[in-house]
Formats: structure tokens, C-alpha cells, sequence
């Protein structure tokens, strides 16, 4: 195999990355022991015991130099651990892993910088971190400090640099390390939405070059918009790898069924999140797609129709419905009710049926939940209120919609003018 | 042909585990030095105080001990200073460096889950930052033997071998307590209360004649005893180490640095899932 490790005059056809047949197994004790007290006393006693646990088997792979992959699956699916043994932090268990070239992690801001130090000598720690000597991080010494537009507080110590300032310069040093294979594990700083969009930025302008990019993350629509190619990884193997859209697609076909299955077993609230007198019961809840067929995945610009059946227990004059869209992390996006659309419902006794169209779904893709509510008309009494007990995900399975930012599209329209710089003639109009 | 300057990792390459890292130390000398050089600017270059401070910490530990033991104690004992003083920088290198080894590794805990660095590093770094700052500590023992007239002799330049020896010593028993401290928490304190019970048993602040006959079997099981004797005969008697207690420290500074680099590859894969 190492024939094919040779030099070649066409470089786009090396091989960078060769995984052969690699196996990871932790050996993790059955309890952990923390303390060597602990762990001896258990020893003595002949009481510990290991579980094995296999993060990757027999996993291969080809990554040519030049190539931009992205890993996909669940959490637990051995992404990380599979970016481990690429970057030599962990040795496979059995297996053999090729590597020609550097490999360098995109690090977060700043790690590895000690305040102490003056912002060139944590240059320097910096790129000798990453495995550069002192000489090629010379070369990159100025353009980094230009870039972090720094150069007169170079000689400073780091604690006297304002946290923005520490950002450009951790922010500087990442994009002016160029290793051959570099390694991004988005996995790992979810939520870190400068680090999102900086290794957005990197790959883009890592594709010029010759590198060879990894990419984890959970964000589907990045790794199709980024890599060209793909592979999803489930329990520790390969499950598909291809083209990045079409490896994508399977994995949100199969993501999306297991999902709906998962999201359509919930259609009793808990007792906990739901309150009111009871007057009015909201008895069943369904959200249904334009087909009319009941849902829990919907597609951006969709149409989505919530169902609410009720039953009031005695004559209610003119009660209230409404329904709330919350996302996730509890931000709510919208609260329409009857009331607010104008519709006057009459005295209600007995069973019926409450229906909110939405033509148009402005969500992107996300995890959302219903709450709904059955109130009097003058908002003095709760009858009944789920509290988001339903849940629906918004999928953008064909990429009809290509937005990305944000949680919704407003379906806008963009037009222009142009005025080409040399006509005054057109201003003059 | 592969061309020299191209990076290939085999995993699968039969390696000799100690050469193998030794090579990776020397490929990664600019991070060894940059290592070094950011613990030492961390001390000294921003405080004046701090470069000072590495003299005048056994200097005043070596004050306060002088009067105890020869007022309190009253025991006749000729340069009893420059005794203690050069006992003392000997075992402070040792105790510090090893300690701070293991703080350097957990310090990299994070990046060392990230970025392949070659791990003996941080324990090297840490002996290195050590072994400087044995080298300052070495001018206020020269002026205390000055001031106390005590005599300069040529053995003085056989120094540099029992540096050398616990220099190894300490990297071995570093590599070990660093291993140690990844998997338990507790190590660190753990091995504290362990050096300070060695620092008692090992003759740096009393002098050998003052323990009854019968014990003085048991001190050649401490090996600290080798090294200070190796370290303290060309300073405090000014005669150079018989060959035979030469020979037994490079035999114990050697199988610790064996022992502990072993015992620290063997563990070192692991690393990544336990920091």
C-alpha cells in the first residue's frame, strides 16, 4: 500500500488519507474511579472491571488530496473519534492509518494562548503547537499581525488586549495555518456561532489550495453546500459515502423517518404541561400536510394545518383558540388566535373542530413545537392549555429554499438598480 | 521516492516506543523551546521580583533552617549553610520540575485531545524550566560559600554528572506521576504529602551523623540519598563521588527514566479519552 503513497507530478490525484480496515475500542472501567485511593482499594479487592466499546469498526476510507469531505450521523455515531484517529490524537485499536502531510485541527479562538505572554511569542506557541517550526511561522509572522491589525500592540502582553482584539488575533493565526489535511469538528462547538461561520469561511478559502478538508457537523445543509463528498457514519461504520448531496438525502430520508416515527408517539400532553378549568378540553391535537395526511416533517414554504378537536363541557359564549410555535430553546415565533384574526366563534356546547391553515411555512429547517390554548373571550379564563407538547420538524429535504441564516425565510423578493459608475447622466435623470 | 520534507503517518509502523519519541521531541524542538521559554517568561521577564525570588526562596528557607538548627538544636556543624543550601537546591529542582510536569499535562489536557502533540514534551518542557532554574540557584550558593569562606575546589567541576543523573531521575519519576495524574485526580495531592515525607527521610536539612546507627541501613533505600551525596561531596567536601556511588545513581537514574518513559507510552494512547 505504500507504493501509492508516492510522489506524483498530477497532485490531485494523491491520496492523502488512507483508512485501513480501522477499529477503535475504549476501554472504559465498569464504575470510574476517580481517585487512586479509589481505584486501589478496588484492585486489591480484584473488583475492576472494564466495558468495551467499540467507537469504530473496520472502517475504510480513501481521501484524495484536495477533496473537501464532510462526516455525518448521530450523536455516538463515531465522527469524533474517527477525526481522533486522523488527527493522531488516538491510535486505532487495530487497523492501519495512512496520512501524508500535516494535519492541523481548526482550534477555537485563542486556545492555547496564555495571557502572560506578549501577543508575538503567542504567535509563535501557537503555530508550534500546531507543528510549525519557528521558521515557517517567521514567514507568516507579518501577515498575520496584518491581518490582525496588531502590529503596534505585538509586543504587549495578551492580558492587556481587549477580548477583541484577542479574538483577531486567535482568528488570524487559524486562517494563516495551512496544513495539508486540516480538521474541523463543528461537533464540538456547537453554539459557538463566530466558530461556525469561521470554518465556513476557511473552506472556502482552503478549496483554492490544495488541502484536504474534514469536516464534521450536524448542520446537513452546510455539508452538502461545502463538501464534495460525504460520508455517514452510524454505530461506528460506514453506512453510505458518495457524492455529498446524494449521501445527504439517505441520511435524511432515514433521519426523518426515524424521527417521525419517534415525533408522531407523542400526542398526549404530560400532566405537567398542561393547565386550565376544563370548561372547553382540547381533546386531540394534529398537524397535517397539504395533503391532508397527518405529519411531524414539513418542508420550508409547506403548507401546514393544525387541528385542534374540542369539547365543551357546558355553553361557552364565544371562546378563544389559539396555538404558539416555539422553537427549541423556548424563543417563540408566533402566537395567532382566533381573536386576533377577527374570527368571533359562537356559544359552543359539545364537540367540534378548530383548524389553523398555514398556506405557507416560513420555517427553516429546525425542530419546533405546538403549544395550543382554549380560552373565554376576554382572556380572564384558561380552559385548557398544552404547553408545547407537539413537536414538528422543518426539513428542506429538495433545496427549494436555499437560505440559511436565522430561523425563517420571509419569502421576499430581491430586485435591483444598477447604476454604472461613470454615468452621471443617469444620476442627473 | 518519497521527498524528505513530506509528513507520513503510519500508525501501523512498528515502532520502538522510546526512540520514536525522542525523534518526535527533536522534530518538535520549536514547541519544546517555545514551552520552556513561555514558562520562563511567565516567571521572571515581566517581575524583577520573580527572577530574585528563585534566589532568595532557599536562601531564606536556608536562613531560617541555620538558626533553628544551630541555636535551638545546638549541633556544631561546620558550613552548615552551604550543607543545607546545596542539599536543598538539589531537592527543590526535584520536587518542582516532577510537579510541575504534571501540571503542564493537565494545563494541555485540551489541546492534547485535539492536536497530536508529542506528549513527553510537557514533561521535558517542566525539567528543563527546572534545570534553569537550578543553574540561578546555583549563584546564591556560590556567594554563600564566599561569604561563609568556604573553599572552592576543582571537584566543583564534576558537577554537571549528578545534575545530569537527577535530571533523568526526575524525568523518569515525572513520566510516572504525569501518567498517574491523567487517570486519578487525586494524584496531585497524593504525591505532595509523598514528597514531603521523602524530603524528611532524605538527609537535606540534618546532616547523616545526627541519625542513631541503627537506621542509617535504611537510607540507602531512598534514592534521593545517592544523588545529594553525588551533588554535595564536590560543594560541601570539595572531594570527588567515590566510583561506586557514581555508578549506583547512573544505575537508578537510568532505570527510572526507563521505567517512567515505559510506563508513560504504554499509557499514552489513552491520553485522549481520560484528559
Amino acid at each position: 500500500m505504500f507504493e501509492r503513497f508516492t510522489r506524483d507530478k498530477r497532485a490531485r490525484d494523491e491520496t492523502a488519507i488512507r483508512l485501513e480496515n480501522i477499529s477503535v475500542r475504549y476501554r472504559v472501567p465498569h464504575e470510574r474511579y476517580a481517585t487512586l485511593k479509589e481505584h486501589t482499594i478496588r484492585l486489591l479487592q480484584r473488583r475492576v472491571q472494564y466495558d468495551d466499546f467499540l467507537a469504530l469498526r473496520e472502517v475504510s476510507m480513501t481521501m484524495r488530496r484536495g477533496e473537501v469531505v464532510g462526516i455525518i450521523g448521530r450523536n455516538g455515531a463515531g465522527k469524533s473519534t474517527l477525526l481522533k484517529v486522523i488527527g493522531r490524537v488516538l491510535r486505532p485499536t487495530r487497523g492501519r492509518v495512512l496520512i501524508r502531510g500535516r494535519v492541523a485541527p481548526l482550534l477555537e479562538f485563542g486556545a492555547g494562548f496564555h495571557p502572560e505572554l506578549t501577543g508575538r511569542e503567542n504567535i509563535f506557541l501557537n503555530g508550534a503547537i500546531l507543528g510549525f517550526s519557528r521558521a515557517q511561522m517567521q514567514a507568516k509572522f507579518d501577515r498575520i499581525v496584518d491581518f490582525a491589525e496588531l502590529r503596534d500592540f505585538i509586543d504587549a502582553p495578551l492580558r492587556t488586549y481587549s477580548s477583541g482584539m484577542v479574538a483577531r488575533l486567535g482568528f488570524a493565526v487559524a486562517t494563516d495555518i495551512e496544513p495539508d489535511v486540516l480538521i474541523i469538528d463543528e461537533v464540538l462547538s456547537v453554539g459557538d456561532a463566530a466558530f461556525q461561520l469561521k470554518s465556513a469561511e476557511r473552506i472556502q478559502s482552503f478549496r483554492a489550495t490544495d488541502a484536504t478538508i474534514l469536516l464534521v457537523s450536524h448542520n446537513l445543509a452546510s455539508v452538502e453546500a461545502m463538501c464534495d463528498r460525504a460520508i455517514w457514519l452510524e454505530r461506528g461504520q460506514i453506512v453510505a459515502e458518495g457524492a455529498a448531496s446524494s449521501v445527504v438525502r439517505q441520511y435524511r430520508g432515514d433521519d426523518t423517518r426515524a424521527e417521525a416515527k419517534r415525533l408522531a408517539e407523542i400526542t398526549k400532553p404530560a400532566p405537567t404541561q398542561r393547565w386550565g378549568t376544563g370548561r372547553i378540553e382540547i381533546v386531540a391535537v394534529r398537524l397535517k400536510n397539504a395533503r391532508g395526511e397527518a405529519a411531524t416533517i414539513f418542508e420550508t414554504g409547506e403548507a401546514l394545518i393544525l387541528e385542534m378537536d374540542y369539547h365543551a363541557h357546558d355553553a361557552v359564549s364565544s371562546p378563544i383558540f389559539g396555538m404558539a410555535i416555539h422553537r427549541q430553546d423556548g424563543v417563540q415565533i408566533t402566537g395567532p388566535n382566533t381573536a386576533f384574526a377577527g374570527l368571533t366563534l359562537p356559544t359552543l356546547e359539545g364537540k367540534g373542530t378548530v383548524t389553523y391553515t398555514v398556506p405557507y411555512l416560513p420555517l427553516l429547517e429546525g425542530l419546533y413545537q405546538v403549544s395550543v390554548a382554549a380560552l373565554n373571550h376576554n382572556d380572564t379564563e384558561m380552559f385548557d392549555y398544552h404547553d408545547r407538547c407537539y413537536s414538528f420538524r422543518v426539513i428542506n429535504s429538495q433545496n427549494r429554499i436555499r437560505e440559511r441564516f436565522g430561523m425563517l425565510t420571509l419569502h421576499g423578493e430581491w430586485t435591483y438598480t444598477h447604476r454604472p459608475a461613470n454615468s452621471d447622466v443617469a444620476f442627473g435623470n | 521516492m518519497r521527498a524528505s520534507n513530506e509528513l507520513v503517518y503510519d500508525s501501523a509502523r512498528p515502532r520502538l516506543a522510546i526512540w520514536e519519541d525522542a525523534l518526535e521531541l527533536f522534530r518538535y524542538r520549536d514547541l519544546l523551546w517555545g514551552l520552556v521559554q513561555r514558562d520562563l517568561t511567565v516567571r521572571y521577564k515581566r517581575s524583577i521580583l520573580g527572577f530574585l525570588w528563585t534566589m532568595l526562596n532557599p536562601l531564606l528557607t536556608m536562613i531560617v533552617l541555620t538558626i533553628v538548627f544551630s541555636t535551638l538544636f545546638r549541633f556544631e556543624f561546620q558550613h552548615f549553610a552551604v550543607y543545607l543550601l546545596s542539599g536543598l537546591l538539589l531537592w527543590n529542582f526535584f520536587a518542582q520540575s516532577t510537579t510541575q510536569a504534571i501540571h503542564n499535562l493537565l494545563w494541555a489536557g485540551s489541546l492534547v485531545n485535539k492536536i497530536y502533540i508529542p506528549k513527553p514534551i510537557f514533561v521535558v518542557s517542566a525539567l528543563i524550566v527546572g534545570l534553569v532554574n537550578l543553574m540561578l540557584a546555583l549563584i546564591p550558593l556560590a556567594l554563600i560559600m564566599l561569604i561563609s569562606q568556604h573553599p572552592f575546589s576543582p571537584a566543583l567541576f564534576f558537577l554537571p554528572i549528578p545534575i545530569a543523573l537527577v535530571f533523568m531521575f526526575a524525568l523518569g519519576v515525572g513520566l510516572f506521576v504525569t501518567t498517574l495524574a491523567i487517570f486519578f485526580v487525586d494524584v496531585v495531592d497524593i504525591y505532595q504529602v509523598g514528597l514531603m515525607i521523602l524530603f524528611y527521610l532524605s538527609p537535606i536539612i540534618y546532616p547523616l551523623s545526627i541519625l542513631p546507627e541503627r537506621y542509617l541501613f535504611f537510607i540507602r533505600f531512598n534514592p534521593m540519598y545517592y544523588f545529594l551525596e553525588l551533588f554535595r561531596q564536590p560543594i560541601y567536601d570539595g572531594t570527588l563521588p567515590a566510583a561506586g556511588l557514581v555508578g549506583r545513581a547512573a544505575l537508578l537514574a537510568l532505570s527510572a527514566l526507563l521505567a517512567g518513559w515505559w510506563f508513560f507510552t504504554k499509557k499514552a494512547d489513552e491520553f485522549a479519552y481520560r484528559v
